[in-house]
């Protein structure tokens, strides 16, 4: 399985993971206390910015991943569409009662999902998982156990995909057909499931005796391959954020695209 | 001479397994020894490497208790699979996995890891090269390096070669002679053709985790040779005795021209886009032994996962004069040993797993308990029969594989290296009972590295060199023309 | 045995985590299909998010997995570029630590099936309780919140309890646990 995913390095990509995390879910937690519309729209088009011109990777990869935001959009939004709290009713069908207020609460989840969806893609598609443990354990003392288990983990999960698909050969070599129905699918989830897990964890068992036998456990002061610190790319991403974030509220006051400033219900 | 590893009346006992595997077991081994470990598959030579690094108790918890034990200050352990050894994506990274763990400072990580990649030959432009990319024997060398990279006094050594072709076992096993020079090694091999001239010391294990012979070199091989027989150990010559002791010869007649059981013509299989394997035209006949030779990555085994329909696949294939097209399961007349037997596992139990074949089929309880007993009685299997299939050994695992795909005596044998990591006596059980199959008329079509069954149970030799089936030759002529075999 | 996570627990965790990180991914879009109706159906299949721990939990029975495990896993979807973004790694946290209390309370003494629901129930309160500050639920409809609530609960017991039991017991079957579990008293008797 070699599935080629090569990008061009940009200046995200240089950006200290471990403070681009945390940034990432300060922005999550800030996006949660925004209830204006017209901000989280502004704010969606600054982060699509990012997402279009500096990941680096081609346009196609880009479309491709970008196709399930859709999905998302649906899903944050149709509930609360069709069934959320409001006065001002649009339509009335049955169960579904679509209010202007729902419509718009609706229209604000989706497009915080998609927010949301964006920026962490950003991240996944800017960050070497390698560069991000190793930053967690410079930065921010997680410690080794965990980190290099990821890693390793990590590298595991190519290997498992090669299994399934030789699991895959071994079952129709033994001559197994696969059964119709309920039962057949259960069957078969199970044929496949079992042995990639059992197979899965043995590999991993037997790595990580492998880096005991490495001396792992027994290192109190490691030194580090990669060092990871801070540049000026990171003040970069601050201000570029700062600026898209300050812009968005402005203009959202001065000039809404709907006069909605809470879309809570009160 | 100083000891630098010993236990005394060690015991050992897997966890729901009835016996014990060792019982007040005493080593001791010397600095600066060449120790060769011999024994047949099954025997706890694995183990016993884990016991002496300390991994079983201290990483991997196995019932254990020792009077005495005193395990090596450094060592470095290199293990079979490449595979399940590394815990970084690329070369240069896992070698700085192991100098990180010896605090190096980082400035010096580079040159270090340029050393010990030049120390095993391992010669790549570029050392921060995704290790995916790297063959089994490159990875192999690898692997040796980030042993190396712990400076270790002992090096233990568990098959590291069993999945290389004969080139990559030669550049392996010339580089551990090499960096092994000065320090104490300990190894576990059944082919010893390549290590003979390096150890100076063998131990002896018997079937039941007791050591049974140890000593010199000469002493062992020339005082125990009928030990070595009786216990089915590979030693120097074993082929050249087997065949004294067989007095056969290559039955050719027997191939029924008539009939053919493969067709091949303007043939290919492919890897995802890919197209690795490429025949023009090669034929097939019942009671024909084909050996696939090539080197590591030539694309022998996507030959066999083509031929088994698994692959994408494009050209004329015909199999018992019907297009491969037209048969619904393929699996009812041609069948597959996988390269590596853990894939091919699909039950719980030895037993089960022998019987699956034969449930689908519908056959009678008895009968088949009957047919699977016989089986796992020829493979030296009995004991393990409710073992699952991942609890053997590794060469216990090959045999399995091989039990449980030639059950149902299909017409076409697919086998993709049989034989790698059994022992002597293993070795002749499965390939004579393959020449029994042959003679009823069985094709078999079988991958291997190992020369010597080419000369003396194949009839056929299928070449292939970087994706190509180049040659089509009678293993006679393959053989007098290989003016040095490999394995001799 | 000395206390805490050694290497091969942790190693083994975030395998089983990574894996079921994978299938969080893949629920992702699946979920998305189900749910573009409004009508909370696609709840019923919300228990998959809470299974990792569970899992991990019932194979290796040490205190801390399930809360390793279900972040591990939340870290695996977004590293892959799950859809949810950061939101995973929140909901990850509190769920894990959710499963994780329900263990603690049985003094990590119990496997059974029961244990493993009670701890996808408490995942699933843990995880509406996210939700009212992440989806505006208090907002929604009484009727339609409580077929999200219940659907949910039922869920998370059919999904992340008794299918992740089954699961384990099948690899039980398949003698992997026993490399993770310590090796039983008897075990070290019978070396006499
Ligand atoms: N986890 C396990 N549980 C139960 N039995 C086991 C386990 N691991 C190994 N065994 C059994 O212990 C015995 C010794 O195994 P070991 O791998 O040490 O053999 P070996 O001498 O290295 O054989 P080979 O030459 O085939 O590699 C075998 O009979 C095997 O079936
Ligand atoms: N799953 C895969 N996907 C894509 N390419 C593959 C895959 N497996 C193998 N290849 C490529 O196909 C080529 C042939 O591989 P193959 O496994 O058939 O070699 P082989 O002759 O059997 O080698 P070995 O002696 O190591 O078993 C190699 O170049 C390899 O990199
Ligand atoms: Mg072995
Ligand atoms: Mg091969």
């Amino acid at each position: 399985m070699q599935i080629d995913f090569s990008y061009n390095e940009t200046w995200l990509h240089k950006i200290n993971p471990s403070l681009k995390l945390i940034i990432i879910v300060l922005l999550f937690i800030h996006l949660l206390t925004i209830h204006n519309i017209n901000f989280l729209i502004n704010y969606l088009i600054g982060t699509l910015i990012l997402y279009v011109f500096c990941t680096g990777h081609p346009w196609k990869r880009l479309l491709i991943i970008s196709a399930p935001f859709i999905l998302i959009f649906l899903t944050s939004s149709t509930s609360m569409i069709f069934f959320g709290k409001g006065e001002i009713t649009w339509v009335k069908w049955g169960l579904v009662h679509i209010t202007e207020e729902s419509f718009f609460r609706g229209l604000h989840l989706g497009f915080r999902g998609i927010i949301f969806a964006t920026l962490g893609v950003i991240f996944a598609l800017t960050t070497r998982p390698v560069f991000l443990f190793y930053s967690l354990m410079q930065q921010l003392k997680l410690k080794p156990k965990y980190a290099y288990s990821f890693m390793a983990a990590i590298r595991l999960i190519p290997l498992m995909l090669e299994e399934a698909q030789t699991l895959h050969y071994a079952l129709k070599v033994r001559g197994v057909q696969s059964e119709k129905g309920v039962r057949g699918f259960y069957k078969k989830l199970k044929s496949y499931s079992i042995p990639l897990l059992s197979q899965s964890i043995r590999r991993a068992y037997r790595i990580a005796v492998a880096m005991e036998a490495k001396r792992f456990s027994n290192t109190v002061n490691r030194t580090y391959f990669y060092r990871l610190g801070f540049s000026k790319f990171d003040v970069i991403f601050l201000f570029y954020l700062m600026i898209v974030i300050s812009s968005s509220y402005f203009t959202a006051i001065s000039y809404p695209y709907f006069p909605i400033m809470d879309v809570r219900y009160n | 001479m100083t000891s630098i590893a010993s236990m005394t009346n060690m015991r050992l006992k897997f966890p729901g397994v009835e016996s014990l595997l060792f019982k007040d077991f005493s080593i001791s081994l010397n600095k600066g020894e060449k120790v060769l470990i011999l024994g047949p598959s099954g025997s706890g030579k694995s183990t016993l490497l884990q016991v002496l690094t300390g991994l079983i108790p201290n990483t991997v918890d196995v019932p254990m208790k020792a009077e005495e034990l005193v395990i090596p200050d450094s060592w470095g352990f290199l293990f079979q699979d490449p595979d399940s050894q590394f815990c970084m994506p690329y070369v240069d990274e896992e070698i700085a996995f192991v100098l990180e763990n010896l605090q190096i400072p980082r400035e010096k990580m580079e040159k270090y890891i340029e050393y010990y990649l030049q120390q095993v030959g391992l010669d790549i432009d570029e050392i921060h090269t995704k290790i995916q990319m790297l063959s089994g024997g490159m990875k192999q060398r690898l692997a040796i390096a980030s042993v190396l990279a712990l400076e270790p006094e002992v090096l233990f050594l568990d098959e590291p070669t069993a999945m290389l072709d004969p080139e990559g076992t030669k550049r392996v096993w010339d580089t551990i002679k090499d960096v092994g020079e000065d320090k104490t090694v300990v190894i576990v091999e059944h082919k010893i053709e390549q290590i003979v001239d390096f150890i100076d010391r063998v131990i002896l294990l018997g079937e039941n985790g007791e050591i049974i012979a140890d000593g010199s070199k000469q002493e062992v091989f020339d005082q125990y040779k009928q030990v070595l027989i009786d216990q089915g150990i590979w030693y120097p010559n074993v082929w050249e005795d087997y065949v004294e002791g067989k007095r056969r010869d290559i039955p050719k007649i027997e191939i029924n021209e008539e009939k053919s059981s493969i067709h091949l013509s303007h043939f290919s299989g492919y890897r995802g886009k890919e197209k690795t394997i490429n025949v023009k035209q090669a034929d097939a006949h019942p009671g024909e032994w084909i050996t696939v030779l090539g080197e590591n990555g030539a694309g022998k085994s996507t030959l066999l996962l083509a031929l088994m329909n698994l692959i994408k696949t494009k050209g004329t294939y015909y199999v018992l004069e019907q297009s491969h097209k037209k048969i619904k399961n393929i699996a009812d007349y041609v069948t597959f040993v996988f390269q590596n037997p853990e894939f091919q596992f699909i039950t719980n139990s030895v037993y089960e797993e022998v019987a699956f074949s034969l449930q689908l089929e519908k056959w009678g309880e008895e009968e088949i308990s009957k047919r699977v007993n016989e089986l796992l009685r020829v493979y030296h299997l009995e004991d393990h029969q409710q073992n699952h299939p991942y609890q053997l050994s590794i060469g216990q695992k090959r045999r399995l594989s091989v039990a449980a795909s030639i059950v149902k005596e299909q017409s076409v044998l697919l086998l993709d290296e049989p034989t790698f990591g059994q022992d002597a006596k293993n070795t002749f059980a499965i390939l004579e009972q393959l020449e029994q199959l042959r003679a009823e008329g069985t094709t078999i079509i079988m991958v291997t590295h190992d020369l010597n069954i080419v000369k003396h149970f194949a009839t056929t030799v299928w070449k292939i060199n970087n994706g190509e089936l180049t040659k089509e030759s009678s293993s006679s002529d393959y053989t007098e023309h290989q003016i040095q075999p490999a394995f001799s | 045995m000395g206390k805490g996570l050694k290497l091969t627990d942790i190693l083994v965790t975030i395998i089983i985590a990574l894996i079921f990180g994978m299938i969080y991914k893949l629920w992702g879009p699946l979920y998305g299909v189900v749910s573009t109706f409004g009508l909370q159906l696609e709840q019923l299949i919300y228990g998959m998010w809470f299974i990792a721990a569970i899992v991990a939990y019932l194979i290796i029975r040490k205190p801390g997995v399930a809360l390793l495990a279900e972040v591990a896993a939340a870290q695996g979807e977004f590293i892959f570029g799950g859809e949810w973004g950061v939101a995973t790694l929140i909901f990850g946290i509190g769920q894990g630590l959710a499963a994780e209390l329900i263990f603690a309370a049985f003094r990590y003494k119990r496997f059974d099936m029961f244990v493993a629901s009670l701890a996808g129930v408490a995942s699933a309160f843990a995880s509406i309780g996210i939700d009212y500050y992440y989806g505006y639920i208090g907002d929604l409809a009484l009727w339609n919140l409580l077929i999200m609530f219940g659907a949910r609960m039922i869920g998370a017991i059919l999904i992340s309890g008794i299918f992740a039991y089954l699961i384990v017991q099948a690899l039980e079957k398949t003698g992997v646990t026993n490399l993770v579990r310590p090796a039983s008293k008897e075990d070290y008797k019978a070396l006499g």
